[in-house]
């Protein structure tokens, strides 16, 4: 298995380009960080989880994505188990409770329920690739997603709430969801949205009502940080200030630089170049995870890479463009750039999976 | 297999929609970054530049102001606040607690009083919140911004804290300019004193580099009329700065502030001092005299009649201007402003009183030199004449419109003066006389001076314009005409208000100092110099500036037209009324007067005429100014007037005193020395006083004394010319 014929359809473009993903994140990390001290560790904890994020590729690759199947059940319940603990006994910060403090670790199982979800549905969609497209099939699929939703929804964490609710949406509608299905839940889904507003916390309730209704007035309130990406971002022209030259990112003017908002900062340094050379990194990295979906052997290894595909589009995408202030403030990273070591080690867990799918692709006509 | 097919569907259309979803929000993205970065860049690079960069303005340092033989009278001392840079301050809480209480016990700020939001409303270096809360504030706002915990400490605190440098990081001492005011009262009405700047011109002082809340303007007095040569240049300094608002260096060349010049002025400190003392004293013991607070202001006013430079000019009651130096304190500022004797008015120059007798010299003069009458022409002046009131040239003179127009004398005798020639009109100060010079009387004076060729005269000696000094404010004073009354008062010009106009009453007004250069003008034989108050603008090495400046006090470095110079002084003539002309003939007959279109000057002759006239009040026996109290056998040639102004204002009215034999007087007095070669020229005003002869003449003659025994001061210090350094 690990001879070499096993690596000829390794995706080394696909592992290439999030290497270089990683790489170019850790550098900017090192530039956002603009010389606050108690940060300054945080690079070098980056770099160890792009390293151990490898190695989980490379494992993940090894290992038949196959074998996720069986084991779908057992991740599926272990997580919802996890999530439940969390959500009964959590350690509250920021006002909600996320993940799990292991030693200095921080765990959070929101990041696994993502792939969670998408093992179980590509399992689902597999197994139930020949079923009618009906409201029971579609039933069936949600509740799934909504097993672990649930317990994101109730800690409380919106966005990756969305994450999954997105997921689902795509995953169904690619195997086959009917139009009419389609616009039933959108209008479900617009329905929820007005109906949940008011159920809200408060401050996922500001932060919608500032996008939509900025108050002018307001400079060190909730509209402030967005500003100062903006004005980050327009100030980089076509070549950007240069690798840490930015004034907003390198004075501090931007909170949550290495995290949130260090598309602005890759912005503000390297101009419109460097953030359209970012944006084209990210996309080479969805088509080949999407190549992998196309390519793959069955459907359960083509559903999964499409899964990852779409995970990485759609907080790629959110990401960019609370960034580019498209759509209110949410919590979402930008994939393999902005710090976060769960949010890291998870995608990589992805990309393993995506390879995995790769390397045991359906064979050729010629061959 | 059922796989292919399930893959051939989902290779399908499906996944193009999703490919076409991604194309879709990334072209979005990309013309959203096109949009932002490359569209919108020049806005948002502004706003980014903007984002870390500070002007900081360093203020200059003020002029010094020094009386005319470099006496300082203001100059700038160091003040020093104790501050703290929140930043700065050590991350240990126990030993910022412990800086606190330390401080505390130094500066006498508790460590906690009141809350945060409390301090917000109270301004820095106002006693109330705690040092905790004071920081508290401040931390919040700019961390790296200095937080004033308490101003004005004593040097040896500021040393103090110094020394704790190391063991107290984020303290320090702020040295700030404060004006000290040396001659304090003294002077307050001529040097004045700083405040804010006004929100009004905030944005002029703004784009100067001014900053409001720090820096200050001038309010009165010479700080305010002199305050762009005091004020100087701020620098500037244009700095880097992080989101906390710490400097991290200077992103241009800085600018050094340049520092204001230095103004003369060319009061002599000793002289102001002597005319405080006599005005005031002589006030004081009137006061005492009456039993009750009777004069309740006067002014005092000494001016080289050559030149124009004012000597003293004292303006009581006044202000103490060092209560202001470091803020207006509102309880003192509402007792001066509320005050009915206007301490804050420079009473010199910004009020108007009726000028009464002193205001003779210029219906003597017209008289003289239009031909009214002759010098050897006798004049019968007896305690009072009955006179028609006519409101038009030829309304008939009956029973009915005859009124008694009254002289001084009428009260003491009623018989009058008698029998006097011209000179005697001015030396007795004759009422009688001067009706009939001004308003004509029967067929002894056919054809009087009337009020246009009055207000001719009276305009050539100073009256109806500003004097132009350099003091802000300036009242212009009144010398009424016919079209004046018509509008002002809608009635027609009478002859009985040309009678009292002659003699200084009525609808005349004047400063004291348009009084002082009237006898100033004869005094320096019809040339009117322009009175001034400065004598050198001197830059900050010592050198004199050349400045020039024009009658609307602008000042300029190089003469423009209209302009003349000021700086090193030298004398400036406004004009001289023996050569300028400057007079408007009228050809008079019958009460009527019509403009010939020519313009004349005065005769010399006749300037000479009035100046034996003003040296016979004093050497006369029944002269006006030869009492005990004033001139008599003064070891000096004197030359003088006096007046008993009696006027209606609203203290007068209010007292019910504004009624036929009760009028309150002013009591005025001018008088000039030697009388060969006049080298002083004195006023003195006293407010409600009585006769002016009684208690303005002594102020005049205390001041005369102060001044020569100057004078001989400065010739035994062997200073050459006596006020002349």
């Amino acid at each position: 298995m690990l001879r070499g014929e096993f690596w000829r359809h390794f995706d080394f473009w696909l592992l290439g380009a999030v290497i270089l993903a990683n790489a170019f994140g850790v550098a900017m990390i090192r530039s956002a960080i603009a010389g606050n001290e108690t940060l300054l560790p945080q690079i070098n904890r980056q770099i160890l989880y792009a390293g151990i994020g490898l190695v989980v590729v490379i494992v993940a690759t090894i290992l038949d994505y196959r074998y996720w199947s069986s084991l779908s059940r057992v991740l599926y319940f272990g997580t919802m188990l996890f999530l439940i603990i969390l959500f009964l006994s959590g350690i509250a910060r920021f006002g909600a409770a996320r993940w799990f403090e292991v030693g200095t670790i921080l765990i959070q199982p929101g990041e696994i329920a993502k792939l969670a979800i998408i093992i179980a549905l590509a399992d689902y969609f597999a197994r139930s690739q020949d079923a009618r497209r009906d409201w029971f099939w579609i039933a069936k699929s949600l509740l799934i997603a909504f097993g672990l939703m649930i317990w994101i929804l109730l800690q409380p964490n919106l966005s990756t709430t969305i994450v999954i609710m997105v997921i689902w949406v795509a995953m169904v509608w690619v195997n086959g969801l009917q139009i009419k299905h389609l616009a039933a839940i959108i209008a479900a889904g617009l329905g929820v949205v007005l109906i949940g507003f008011p159920f809200l916390q408060d401050y996922q309730q500001q932060r919608v009502l500032t996008f939509f209704f900025p108050d002018p007035n307001v400079r060190h309130g909730a509209t402030y940080n967005v500003l100062q990406a903006l004005i980050a971002l327009g100030s980089g022209g076509w070549f950007g200030k240069g690798y840490s030259q930015g004034s907003q990112t390198q004075l501090r003017f931007m909170k949550v630089r290495h995290t949130d908002f260090i598309f602005s900062v890759i912005g503000e340094e390297f101009g419109l170049i460097g953030a359209v050379l970012t944006i084209a990194l990210l996309l080479f990295i969805i088509f080949r995870c999407l190549r992998a979906a196309r390519l793959a052997r069955d459907t359960f290894g083509s559903m999964l890479a499409y899964g990852v595909a779409i995970l990485i589009f759609f907080q790629s995408a959110v990401n960019i463009a609370v960034n580019l202030n498209l759509i209110p403030v949410t919590g979402l990273p930008l994939p393999f750039i902005s710090y976060g070591g769960s949010g890291l080690l998870s995608l990589m867990l992805g990309i393993g999976l995506v390879e995995s799918v790769a390397v045991r692709h359906k064979p050729l006509e010629f061959k | 297999m059922s796989t292919v097919t399930s893959h051939s569907r989902f290779l399908g259309g499906r996944l193009l929609t999703i490919y076409i979803v991604i194309g879709l929000v990334f072209a979005v993205f990309f013309s959203r970054l096109f949009n932002l970065q490359i569209l919108q860049g020049v806005d948002w690079t502004v706003q980014a530049v903007k984002n870390h960069t500070r002007a900081i303005s360093v203020p200059p340092a003020r002029g010094i102001i020094y009386d005319r033989n470099g006496f300082v009278l203001a100059r700038n001392v160091a003040s020093y606040n104790i501050v703290i840079i929140p930043a700065y301050l050590p991350d240990d809480d126990s030993d910022i607690q412990r800086i606190y209480r330390e401080l505390s016990q130094l500066s006498g700020v508790p460590v906690n009083q009141g809350t945060v939001e409390e301090a917000k409303l109270i301004s820095p270096c106002t006693p109330g919140p705690g040092i905790t809360q004071l920081v508290a504030l401040g931390e919040s706002l700019a961390p790296y911004d200095q937080v004033k915990i308490t101003c004005n400490v004593s040097e040896e605190a500021a040393l103090i804290i110094r020394e704790h440098a190391v063991d107290w990081p984020g303290v320090s001492i702020e040295i700030e300019p404060v004006r000290d005011y040396t001659t304090g009262s003294l002077t307050a009405n001529l040097v004045g004193f700083l405040g804010p700047i006004p929100a009004i011109l905030e944005q002029d002082y703004r784009d100067q580099g001014f900053r409001p809340g720090r820096d200050k303007v001038g309010y009165a007095g010479v700080e305010a009329s002199l305050d762009s040569i005091l004020v100087g240049q701020p620098g500037k300094r244009v700095v880097e700065v992080d989101v906390a608002g710490k400097e991290l260096g200077n992103l241009q060349p800085p600018v050094a502030p340049v520092a204001g010049d230095n103004v003369m002025l060319t009061i002599d400190t000793r002289l102001q001092a002597a005319a405080q003392a006599a005005l005031v004293g002589e006030i004081d013991s009137w006061n005492a005299w009456h039993g009750y607070l009777r004069i309740s202001s006067g002014v005092a006013i000494a001016m080289n009649p050559k030149t124009g430079e004012i000597l003293a000019m004292v303006s009581y009651p006044t202000y103490e201007n060092n209560r202001m130096a470091r803020f207006i304190p509102t309880y003192y500022y509402q007792q001066l402003s509320q005050d009915p004797r206007h301490p804050l008015l420079n009473t010199a120059v910004s009020a108007t009183y009726p000028p009464g007798s002193v205001f003779k010299l210029s219906t003597a003069t017209g008289a003289l030199n239009e031909g009214v009458v002759r010098l050897d022409q006798i004049i019968s002046a007896p305690g009072q004449i009955f006179l028609c009131e006519k409101y038009s040239p030829n309304e008939p003179c009956t029973e009915r419109n005859q009124r008694p127009f009254v002289d001084w004398i009428f009260d003491k005798n009623p018989e009058g003066f008698g029998q006097i020639d011209f000179l005697h009109c001015i030396a007795w100060s004759s009422n009688v006389c001067f009706y009939k010079l001004a308003g004509g009387f029967e067929d002894e004076i056919p054809e009087g001076l009337g009020i246009l060729r009055l207000k001719q005269y009276a305009r050539a000696l100073g009256y109806d314009q500003p004097s132009g000094v350099e003091l802000l404010g300036e009242a212009s004073g009144l010398i009424p005409d016919p079209t004046w009354k018509r509008i002002n008062k809608g009635e027609n010009w009478s002859t009985g208000d040309t009678y009292i106009a002659g003699v200084g009453q009525g609808y005349v007004a004047s400063t004291p100092i348009q009084v002082l250069m009237s006898a100033a003008t004869i005094a320096n034989n019809g040339k009117l110099m322009q009175p001034t108050i400065i004598r050198a603008v001197i830059d900050g090495d010592g050198n004199t500036v050349r400045m020039w400046r024009d009658s609307q006090l602008n000042f300029y470095n190089s003469p423009v037209s209209g302009s003349w110079q000021m700086s090193p002084f030298q004398p400036h003539a406004r004009w001289d009324i023996t050569t300028d002309p400057i007079i408007k003939d009228y050809r008079c007959e019958g009460g009527f007067c019509a403009e010939t279109g020519l313009m004349k000057t005065v005769q010399p002759w006749v300037v000479s005429k009035i100046q034996e006239g003003m040296r016979l009040a004093i050497v006369d026996a029944r002269g006006t100014l030869n009492r005990e109290t004033s001139f008599q056998n003064y070891p000096i040639a004197v030359a003088g007037k006096t007046g008993t102004a009696e006027y209606c204002d609203d203290v007068a009215l209010a007292n019910n005193r504004c009624r036929y034999g009760e009028w309150p007087t002013h009591a005025w007095t001018v008088a000039y020395a030697p009388f060969d070669d006049p080298e002083i020229v004195i006023v003195a005003f006293a407010y409600n006083a009585g006769e002016g002869a009684s208690v303005a003449g002594p102020i005049v003659k205390k001041i005369m004394d102060a001044y020569f025994e100057i004078k001989a001061i400065n010739i035994a210090q062997g200073l050459s010319g006596g006020q002349q350094p």
